[in-house]
């Protein structure tokens, strides 16, 4: 081998790796919203998709004429504090009517090309209209015509509408606004990344409530699987290559999704095939291909990716006054504290810095701490339960350091 | 072209109240002329509609309205016509008028068969047209070097037809395909095969314009090279014009010869000002493949799935109007669409090798975070984290090599790039660098089997340069000199080049 194919090499390891955590990053890919990242997904399109497809099961597609790649996300959501944002400043997370919205409009926007704004608010009242379980758009009312953009926004950030002519953002001032807009059907269809379609499984609307986390792993169901991934099913005899395909997948998955993985939260057969020397084995090289720092634990496993390429939010760092709050309560987390105790603990903190976050100075304690909490949890390195906060084995991570004196670098 | 101007009242009769019977009274009247029967009486014009199938009684004063009506309209003259022998008082009354079409009357009812005709004709690109025009214009040559005025004549009458027939087969063709390109399809199967049928019929009727039209456009320079003028002039000759009206059609005439020649020009020689028209053609049908392949990739994506995505789409939105908490939204949001990001930590241990799998979290060293983030409250206004360890820079710096030597290496394959098949032997001086390049390729393209038509293929591993290799048939050997010594072996003809970055086409294997 000569010192070109080392480089070629080495340049390939480092692009496929970047492209694998673009991709869990942000699972669709637009050339017009991350054109180096889609074009790296293009290029080493055939090792990106064997990484996914073996450790995770998941289908990438490329569609390098239509502009986009997607990584096929199949996986029953248990972390609510990843929702669709509205894309304005403050970023709030969508509400119940912009989600449906979102539903509605979408399925209209699939039988025509070309619309405007006008017609796609009059489909989605003519659907709202005839459906008896959701709300009729009322596109004279201001706020309902911002949920209304809202959700078209979204579709044009994700591609699958591309505005001709106009600015969406109008219409919440006028119901007159001139908007065309040419659809992406192709994209739309794809928008979706369940297997099972929801409207095959014909349930009554009465029952999705009592019954959502059964319908979240039910729709989520795959087929190569058999019945390894039903563990309510006692029927059929499961065969071992489907057996341990669902372990890899389901195990990996988790991993490479979430930001730590706890033994305790493993079945038995999943833990015993992560701890062994197989799985060990393939923990470290899915962690080397795809660019990630590999932290093994006694408690658990943990991915870093030290570019932040593959994370929505990072932690511990002050985009928000939350996360530094976060920083600073962790500290004195040693125990677990009852969710007064951590409110006490915030006033403490803002009282004693009162230059600080000027926006919760005023009675703003339980608010700050609520976040902070909430920032924790998401980063799995606290449990929330019966307004008992507990500390978990990862927050010992970002422990104080030992008193070896640090020099206060000044940051550039 | 100046506007159209229809004469007041031309086509009256097709738009009022009983319509049909007026389009019945002319359709009467034509049927008429066509036997040379010009003037009908009420009998005769009765006779008439029920020979052309109109089937409601129809009383004289109705029928004597209608014709007053048409008359009005100077669709119908009535003449008074003294020369029959009349037998009684009643015969005379009924029959003394007789009514004829007016010039008006039978341009209006032309019109009136030649919409309907369009309407149930479908446009078509012929070649054989063109290839009638390219004949026609063949005879003309012909006869004018030593025909008759009557051929010469005949034959531009007919070059004529054939001009208008592929100009409105165009037009109509045309048509149609802007409003199949526009339809979409309900019944998606048919539409699917329409389209596809509709390609292949596109592709034929291209492949061959061209020669066609090069065919066409030589005779028309050899008809031009005897001379236009000439030739209408012998034409009118050989039309041998009655003159009815007292005037002399033959000016007239003329010019309308001169508008179709120009006609014929415009639509395969084309001017300065404008490209020929059958280019549009070409272009036009072009377009319409490659719409039409666009429509149909669609169809046959939206087929897959579009129906279901839409039922799916609407109970997803009425599973997201009852489901209870907040928290579940977000969770079928993430579920159903999967587009949400993954989460990690950025900060990993300083040397992550040194801490065994065994360790708790709790014994590990905790990861260094900047200490400006816990100071929080000391600085107004911080910044973002500091870097925490020089590794970032060593890797920034190590980035940058590589970068360099890949720009490096990007050069050199630039400066390989053959531009075509060459022998080794042409590769006359090369520097280390570039040769120790050449070789590898040389051995990967080598270390590939010969595919059927006798050559070599491989890529770099990369995927960015080809290399095609073929053994020469002479198997003479050749010298490359390089800085460090000489290199003997055959005398290859290589032909080196970037692939295109086309996605999707990857030739040979990586070597």
């Amino acid at each position: 081998m000569s010192q070109l194919a080392n480089q070629l090499a080495i340049a390939e390891r480092e692009e496929v790796s970047r492209g694998i955590r673009g991709l869990l990053g942000a699972p669709l890919v637009t050339q017009r919203g991350v054109p180096e990242i889609f074009d790296l997904v293009r290029r080493r399109q055939e090792p990106i998709r064997r990484w996914f497809d073996y450790y995770c099961g998941w289908a990438v597609r490329v569609e390098p004429r239509l502009g986009y790649a997607r990584l096929v996300k199949v996986r029953p959501s248990t972390d609510a504090s990843r929702p669709a944002r509205r894309l304005r400043t403050g970023r709030a997370p969508f509400d119940r009517r912009r989600y449906v919205l979102l539903c509605v409009v979408s399925a209209e926007l699939l039988t025509v090309p070309v619309i405007t704004i006008g017609q796609v608010a009059e489909r989605t009242r003519q659907a709202t209209a005839t459906d008896d379980v959701i709300p009729t758009l009322d596109t004279a009312s201001r706020s309902e015509r911002r949920a209304l953009v809202d959700a078209l926004r979204l579709l044009e950030n994700l591609g699958g509408l591309e505005i001709v002519d106009g600015s969406t953002e109008n219409y919440v001032e006028t119901e007159d606004a001139k908007v065309l807009y040419r659809v992406n059907t192709t994209l739309l269809i794809r928008l979706l990344a369940l297997p099972i379609g929801p409207s095959t499984l014909a349930l009554p609307i009465g029952e999705v409530a009592e019954r959502f986390e059964e319908l979240l792993v039910l729709i989520t169901r795959e087929h190569r699987y058999g019945p390894a991934n039903a563990p309510d099913t006692d029927e059929v005899e499961i065969s071992p290559t489907q057996h341990n395909l669902w372990l890899r997948h389901s195990v990996f998955r988790r991993l490479i999704d979430d930001p730590v993985l706890y033994f305790s939260d493993l079945s038995p057969d999943e833990l015993a095939y992560l701890t062994s020397p197989t799985g060990r084995q393939l923990l470290r090289r899915a962690a080397e291909q795809g660019g990630f720092v590999l932290e093994e634990r006694a408690e658990g496993v943990l991915l870093v990716d030290p570019d932040s390429l593959s994370t929505d939010v990072r932690f511990p760092d002050d985009a928000r006054t939350a996360n530094v709050a976060a920083l600073l309560l962790l500290d004195r987390l040693t125990e677990p504290m009852t969710i007064e105790q951590v409110r006490l603990a915030t006033g403490r903190l803002l009282s004693r810095e009162p230059n600080w976050a000027k926006a919760f100075q005023d009675d703003g304690s339980a608010r700050l701490a609520g976040e902070a909490v909430a920032v924790l949890r998401d980063f799995g390195l606290v449990r929330e339960a019966g307004g008992v906060i507990t500390p978990l084995p990862a927050s010992s991570r970002y422990g104080v350091q030992p008193p070896e004196v640090t020099r206060q670098e000044d940051a550039p | 072209m100046a506007p159209l101007r229809i004469p007041a009242d031309l086509f009256q009769f097709s738009t009022v109240d009983r319509s049909e019977l007026y389009v019945a009274i002319l359709h009467a009247f034509a049927e008429a002329n066509d036997r040379l029967d010009t003037a009908l009486g009420l009998d005769d014009l009765t006779a008439w509609l029920r020979s052309i199938g109109w089937g409601q009684p129809l009383s004289d004063e109705l029928l004597v309205a209608a014709l007053k009506q048409l008359g009005d309209w100077k669709l119908v003259d009535p003449i008074q016509d003294h020369t029959e022998n009349y037998r009684t008082a009643a015969d005379y009354e009924r029959n003394n008028v007789r009514y004829s079409l007016s010039r008006r009357g039978e341009a209006a009812f032309a019109g009136v068969t030649h919409a309907m005709s369009v309407l149930a004709s479908t446009g078509a690109l012929q070649t054989a047209v063109l290839d009638a025009i390219g004949d026609r214009l063949r005879d003309l040559v012909a006869e004018l070097d030593g025909g008759t005025d009557r051929r010469i004549f005949t034959t531009l009458m007919e070059l004529e037809g054939h001009l208008e027939a592929l100009r409105t087969n165009t037009k109509q063709f045309n048509g149609e395909l802007q409003r199949l390109l526009r339809v979409e399809g309900v019944d998606l199967a048919t539409f699917h095969d329409v389209k596809l049928a509709t390609v292949a019929y596109l592709e034929e009727f291209l492949t061959n314009l061209e020669q066609r039209v090069h065919v066409i456009r030589q005779r028309i320079e050899d008809v031009l090279d005897r001379g236009v003028a000439r030739l209408q002039r012998r034409a009118l000759t050989g039309a041998e014009l009655p003159s009815l009206s007292g005037t002399d059609p033959g000016p007239a005439w003329l010019d309308r010869r001169q508008a179709r020649w120009e006609g014929l020009l415009a639509w395969f020689v084309g001017s300065e000002l404008a490209p020929p028209r059958v280019e549009q053609l070409h272009t036009v049908g072009r377009k319409a493949i490659v719409t039409l392949l666009q429509v149909l990739d669609r169809i046959t994506e939206t087929r897959r799935r579009a129906s279901s995505a839409v039922a799916d789409f609407r109970e997803l939105a009425r599973w997201f109007s009852v489901v209870p908490a907040q928290d579940d939204l977000h969770r079928l949001w993430a579920t159903a669409f999967g587009l949400t990001s993954a989460r990690h930590a950025h900060l990993a241990a300083a040397d992550p090798e040194l801490i065994p799998a065994s360790a708790s979290w709790h014994e590990a060293a905790p990861v260094e975070v900047s200490p400006l983030l816990r100071s929080s409250g000391r600085v107004e206004r911080f910044s973002r984290t500091a870097r925490v360890r020089d590794v970032a820079q060593v890797r920034a710096a190590r980035a940058e090599r590589i970068a360099a030597e890949r720009a490096e290496l990007d050069a050199a394959l630039a400066l390989l790039d053959t531009g075509g098949p060459i022998r080794l032997s042409h590769f006359d001086r090369l520097d280390y660098f570039l040769f120790n390049h050449l070789r590898d390729l040389l051995g990967a393209a080598l270390a590939t089997t010969p595919n059927r038509s006798g050559h070599r293929a491989a890529t770099t591993s990369d995927g960015r340069i080809e290399i095609l290799l073929w053994e020469p048939a002479d198997r003479t050997i050749t010298t490359l000199r390089t800085p460090r010594g000489d290199f003997r072996g055959l005398d290859y003809i290589v032909n080196i080049r970037p692939v295109e970055s086309a996605p999707g086409r990857r030739t040979g294997d990586s070597g």
